[in-house]
């Protein structure tokens, strides 16, 4: 892999240096760069809060850096609102469809820019024709029969979804695309179709930006490839002479020696895969769509870790075993017993819980205080007959688990919008470890959260499981995961793919390289397994 | 300082601003108007307003858990008309009581159930229901002329006299703290907070989402009941449409009282202050004149500028709080979601 040559200035589309942006004391991006060059597609890279997302708002002018300077054409780029970012010939193709169903593709290409046949100097109706004929070429070049152009995009499927959404683009002058994961809920044939107008747009001479997680794919297709790492640019490279495991190394982060200082405390439980208590089994689970054939077995005091890349079907595995989401077939069995969850109060009931990926949306109720919080999983126990509340016991049971996790605010009466994000999300496990579980599930638990207390929070899943609980740790880190887990299985497209069994306690570096390697060949999708 | 501080912590519970603003309405109008404070005056215009009050706190409590209940109104007047129905046919008070709060937990089981069950928007079933109630209402006095009871004791639920107030005040009283009691503190009532507060966030906690909010909907279905025995009492007969256009009164006062249309706050008694100032309003306007054809202009008027009144209040309270913070010892801690929310939920109530 060969780093690109500092940019001067010139010859780049688009130069960005030194970009920032903060949100609410969380660094998204920490002086990012970004080069374009004219004509060409450059993928950018990156896990989950990489900061890929953030780069692409700025760029579209959803939001505005705090710093960093941005050159377009060789003049500067300071986008106030999405319109300045069209303007400009800049045009994005967000992963959530942005086209209005009930209205036809022509409409949709001219949403906000329609052509008004003039009566008078006044604007009088749309202009179908004149709007028509400016994109009859552009529209067949990609596909589009004049008869699509008349049909509400209600009634495409998703590739022709996105054609509309490139032509839309096309349609007016652009001259840098920015395409946020479009592969997404296409099918093999229609990716390959995709790809091909991508080449097509390259050789018209746009520039294209390529947010994907399949890095497969970009063999044939992409030329350079950025990669960013918790708000980094971790490297540029050319992507003819770089391998996916580079790539997945880049984007993940993880060197061997710095693994080497942080091996799993030989304070954990001793696990033996064949005398352990079976408490989870799955059977060939289902969801339709998202999750296949999916078999695991979770032991008493045994921390399986899944790993796999984002949309691989991890969160929707643990809402389907939570009975969030209903399973179309399969069995699960609880303790060797066979349970259906109709509802998530049912498996709280019969001894799971669950910490859920997204804090903010899933896991805090932000209006409530922390000690209410942390009660509302297991009411019962701070109430009378199960009735009444009996608010000091709530209250000293936060103060117990307060002190005991260190959770640091001044009450615990507080609101606990009010408290940091490591503080929130301590409480959110005390909230799970109060039901008593047999079995917790902790979906990405250290997102967003500091150092220190990735520490703690680490520290408190061993501990669970030492007492002889059985977790599931889910974590898009690779370092994290293998820290954690005695046992790794890896899921792509809602099916497992593979594992990775008896990880041992304290990881040599050799050893960690392997192991690591093997899950991201595995993730990539190269099974070797 | 601490003077302030006390002020700005009280002022920031939700109901007070509009408790304090109900005060100062009583006492223009009482300087007004001096009969607006004598007993006899009090008694009747608290007597009128106790059926939509019950209404207020039903409804406040549906939308504390973050949905709404539009039925309330005809099914108040469905349940009067029930209830008025059993006596005509001879039945005992106690029996024509339950078959009036019957006729409320019905309907509130059958919204509860559509909606959870089914899957419908609240919106769309309440209003299915509240044309449902209405209708059978004029069914049912297009038949029997719901008038002229005089079995004993059914007035007394009303006009009756406990230690010299009447006993419709008595029976709201006892329904008000049973209620505010039941919200904050009880296990159910936690949950309609959490579920109002984050649906999706109670539900991963293993919150019966769809059952908690089944018995938000039958709770207000029985609160309607009871409105609608009290309504027969204090009526002594019952006509077509009575009760239409009491859910928007109740929805208004409910949310004047600061209970948030985005659920997850509010209180029994803030609803319960909502509803009485609107009462108040329409009775000051009466003493002094005014000409009935204005109340609904007015009490919109004072709608608007009440919720305003309101969060300004809040929001003023807030930062009162947050200046300290950040002067105090306390540790600061990130506040700005607060005025954000603040502003939000002011902008959609």
């Amino acid at each position: 892999m060969t780093q690109h040559p500092t940019p001067n200035g010139d010859g780049f589309l688009l130069n960005a240096e030194g970009v920032s942006k903060h949100y609410e004391g969380v660094t998204a991006l920490d002086g990012v760069g970004l080069h374009v060059r004219p004509a060409e597609i450059h993928a950018l890279l990156g896990g989950n809060g990489a900061g890929k997302s953030t780069l692409i708002n700025i760029l579209s002018g959803l939001t505005t850096p705090d710093a960093g300077t941005i050159t377009f054409e060789d003049q500067p780029l300071e986008l106030q609102r999405p319109s300045d970012a069209l303007a400009r010939g800049i045009n994005t193709i967000h992963q959530e469809l942005s086209l209005v169903p009930a209205l036809t593709t022509l409409d949709n290409i001219f949403l906000g820019r329609e052509v008004n046949s003039r009566f008078l100097g006044l604007k009088v109706k749309l202009d179908r024709r004149h709007m028509e004929e400016r994109v009859r070429t552009l529209a067949a070049e990609f596909g589009l029969s004049q008869e699509d152009l008349r049909l509400p995009v209600g009634e495409f499927g998703a590739l022709k979804k996105r054609v509309v959404e490139i032509v839309k683009a096309l349609a007016f002058d652009t001259r840098l695309l920015i395409l946020d994961e479009p592969t997404s809920g296409l099918e093999e044939e229609e990716r390959l179709n995709l790809f091909e107008h991508m080449r097509r747009l390259r050789e018209k001479g746009v520039s294209l930006i390529w947010v994907t997680h399949h890095l497969e794919e970009l063999y044939g297709l992409a030329d350079t490839a950025t990669v960013f790492r918790d708000g980094r640019r971790v490297g540029t490279v050319g992507v003819a002479d770089t391998t996916v495991d580079d790539l997945l190394g880049l984007m993940f982060g993880i060197a061997a020696g710095e693994f080497g200082a942080t091996t799993n405390p030989p304070a954990l439980s001793e696990t033996d895969d064949e005398t352990g208590d079976e408490v989870l089994r799955l059977n060939n689970v289902n969801r339709s769509f998202v999750l296949r054939d999916i078999s695991l077995t979770v032991r008493k005091g045994e921390i399986l870790g899944i790993s796999g890349l984002a949309g691989a079907g991890r969160t929707e595995l643990a809402r389907a075993i939570m009975g969030i989401d209903k399973i179309s077939s399969g069995t699960v069995h609880l303790k060797g017993k066979q349970v259906r969850f109709r509802d998530s109060s049912t498996a709280y009931q019969k001894g799971l819980a669950m910490l859920p990926e997204d804090r903010k949306q899933l896991g805090i109720l932000p209006e409530l205080s922390v000690a209410e919080n942390i009660s509302i999983s297991s009411l019962d126990q701070v109430s009378q007959f199960g009735f009444v509340l009996k608010n000091k016991d709530e209250t000293n049971q936060a103060e117990t688990y307060r002190r005991r996790l260190g959770i640091k605010t001044s009450d615990v009466k507080e609101k606990i919008r009010n408290l940091s994000g490591g503080n929130q999300q301590k409480a959110i496990v005390a909230r799970c470890l109060n039901t008593n579980p047999d079995l917790l599930i902790f979906d990405e638990p250290t997102q967003g959260i500091d150092v220190s207390a990735k520490v703690e929070v680490h520290n408190l899943i061993r501990e669970f499981t030492a007492k002889g609980g059985a977790a599931i740790v889910i974590a898009s880190e690779l370092a994290e995961l293998l820290e954690l887990s005695h046992r790794v299985v890896v899921m792509k497209k809602g099916r497992l793919v593979g594992s990775v069994d008896n990880i041992p306690h304290a990881l040599l570096s050799g050893q960690f390289e392997a192991v690591k390697n093997r899950i991201l060949a595995i993730s990539a999708g190269r099974t070797e397994s | 300082m601490n003077f302030q501080r006390t002020a700005s912590r009280i002022l920031s519970v939700n109901g007070v601003p509009i408790a304090i603003a109900l005060v100062i309405v009583v006492i223009i109008f009482q300087i007004m108007s001096p009969v607006f404070l004598t007993p006899g005056s009090v008694r009747d215009y608290i007597n009128n307003a106790i059926p939509i009050l019950l209404l207020t706190v039903g409804v406040a409590i549906v939308i504390v858990a973050g949905g709404i209940d539009l039925s309330v109104g005809t099914v108040a007047g469905l349940s009067a008309g029930t209830t008025m129905w059993t006596l005509v046919n001879g039945a005992p008070t106690l029996v024509a009581v339950l078959t009036g709060v019957g006729t409320g937990l019905v309907f509130g089981l059958f919204n509860g159930l559509m909606i959870t069950r089914f899957g419908i928007n609240d919106f769309i079933v309440t209003l299915a229901t509240l044309n449902i109630a209405g209708g059978l209402l004029i069914v049912l006095t297009e038949q029997v002329p719901l008038q002229g009871v005089t079995t004993p004791g059914f007035s007394d639920i009303v006009y009756g006299n406990v230690f010299g107030i009447p006993s419709a005040f008595w029976i709201a009283a006892i329904i008000f703290v049973l209620m505010q009691f039941f919200l904050v503190k009880t296990v159910f009532g936690r949950r309609i907070f959490a579920i109002g507060i984050a649906p999706s966030a109670a539900n991963v906690a293993g919150v019966n989402v769809e059952r908690v909010r089944l018995g938000t909907f039958v709770l207000s279905g029985v609160l309607a009941g009871a409105a609608g025995v009290l309504l027969a009492s204090r009526l002594g007969s019952v006509q077509a449409f009575l009760g239409s256009g009491y859910e928007f009164i109740a929805i208004a006062g409910a949310v004047l009282g600061g209970v948030s249309l985005a659920g997850g706050r509010g209180s029994v008694w803030a609803a319960v202050a909502g509803g009485l100032m609107l009462a108040t309003l329409q009775q000051g306007l009466r003493l002094n004149g005014v000409d009935p054809v204005y109340f609904s202009i007015v009490t919109g008027l004072c709608i608007v500028a009440g919720v305003v009144f309101d969060r300004r209040i809040q929001q003023l309270a807030l930062s009162g709080i947050r200046k300290r913070r950040r002067t105090g010892s306390a540790p600061p801690p990130p506040d700005t979601s607060q005025e954000a929310h603040l502003l939000r939920t002011g902008k959609q109530d």
